[in-house]
């Protein structure tokens, strides 16, 4: 494995995050009153909002709506992911 | 609609370019099997499925086909950066070279461009799901042999990770199909298109 910087970890963290709630919004649009899937869901759901939040207000939005600057347009601000370290 | 967000699905950052192995790797982007045909397979068939479980699964898989597209653009951008002319001719990436340079097309690693002949919306969720577990086993394959010929950690390790979620979206759409076959008259042997055709009033 590459040695991550902060940045790089973060992502990760967001990755596996969204990865947990993925395989939950799959597995719940065909078991839809599981209540083991519904409270894993929930659980991830506030771990990704949070680590979002982190990500956004130290290195740049992650939708272009996030963009939130008088002096410049964020979004363009920060490389896009397929470049090498960004994703 | 859909919201892009600046960040890959799973990691992809490859240290070393190799021209020969985006050539092989690029039929999973436009290739018959390839994420183009399947997200817009998934989002095509959406429309014809008969409850709401299964626009849902049909809505999730063909998004998440969406970022497994731009896991593979990324994979052949990496592959193909600061290639020098000689590394072109000697890989063979000439043939996709000339009418490309190193922009990221969809085609089949044989060059036959991507045609919307390689899925089918058939307005009939049996027909359709059918389809659809064999396209993510297709694509499964193609991921099997991909890894036969790619010996890059760099590229081996994002190309499992889309391997895997074949199985899981075979799994699901598995479950989609029990579901809709379930929803069908006891007498409908035949399983008519619940779709489409309508129960006679008595």
């Amino acid at each position: 494995m590459p040695i991550l910087n902060e940045k790089q970890k973060l992502m990760r963290r967001i990755q596996q995050s969204c990865f947990a709630l993925a395989e939950a919004n799959l597995y719940l649009d065909s078991h839809p009153t599981c209540k083991m899937g519904l409270a894993y869901f929930k659980k991830h759901k506030a771990e990704k909002e949070a680590l979002e939040k982190e990500y956004t207000e130290k290195y740049g939005p992650l939708t272009a709506i996030q963009s939130d600057s008088d002096k410049k347009w964020e979004w363009v601000a920060k490389p896009f992911p397929w470049e090498r370290g960004e994703s | 609609m859909w919201q892009y967000e600046k960040k890959l699905q799973y990691p992809v950052n490859i240290k070393n370019p190799n021209p020969a192995l985006a050539k092989v790797i690029v039929s999973q982007l436009g290739g018959p099997d390839g994420e183009l045909a399947a997200s817009l397979r998934y989002l095509s068939q959406r429309f014809a499925a008969p409850c709401r479980e299964v626009q849902a699964m049909l809505t999730d898989i063909g998004t998440e086909e969406l970022a497994h597209l731009e896991m593979i653009g990324t994979i052949l951008y990496q592959l193909t950066r600061n290639l020098s002319m000689k590394e072109i001719k000697e890989s063979g990436f000439d043939t996709y070279f000339v009418d490309h340079t190193t922009g990221i097309y969809p085609v089949a690693a044989s060059g036959v461009p991507f045609t919307a002949a390689y899925f089918e919306s058939k307005g009939d969720p049996i027909a359709d799901l059918n389809e659809d577990l064999a396209a993510e086993q297709k694509a499964r394959v193609t991921y099997d042999n991909i890894l036969r010929l790619a010996d890059d950690p760099d590229v081996r390790d994002p190309i499992k990770f889309l391997r895997e979620r074949e199985i899981v979206h075979y799994q699901r759409f598995g479950e989609s199909l029990r579901q809709v076959t379930e929803m069908l008259d006891s007498k409908n042997f035949y399983a008519f298109n619940p779709s489409f055709d309508k129960k006679k009033p008595k």
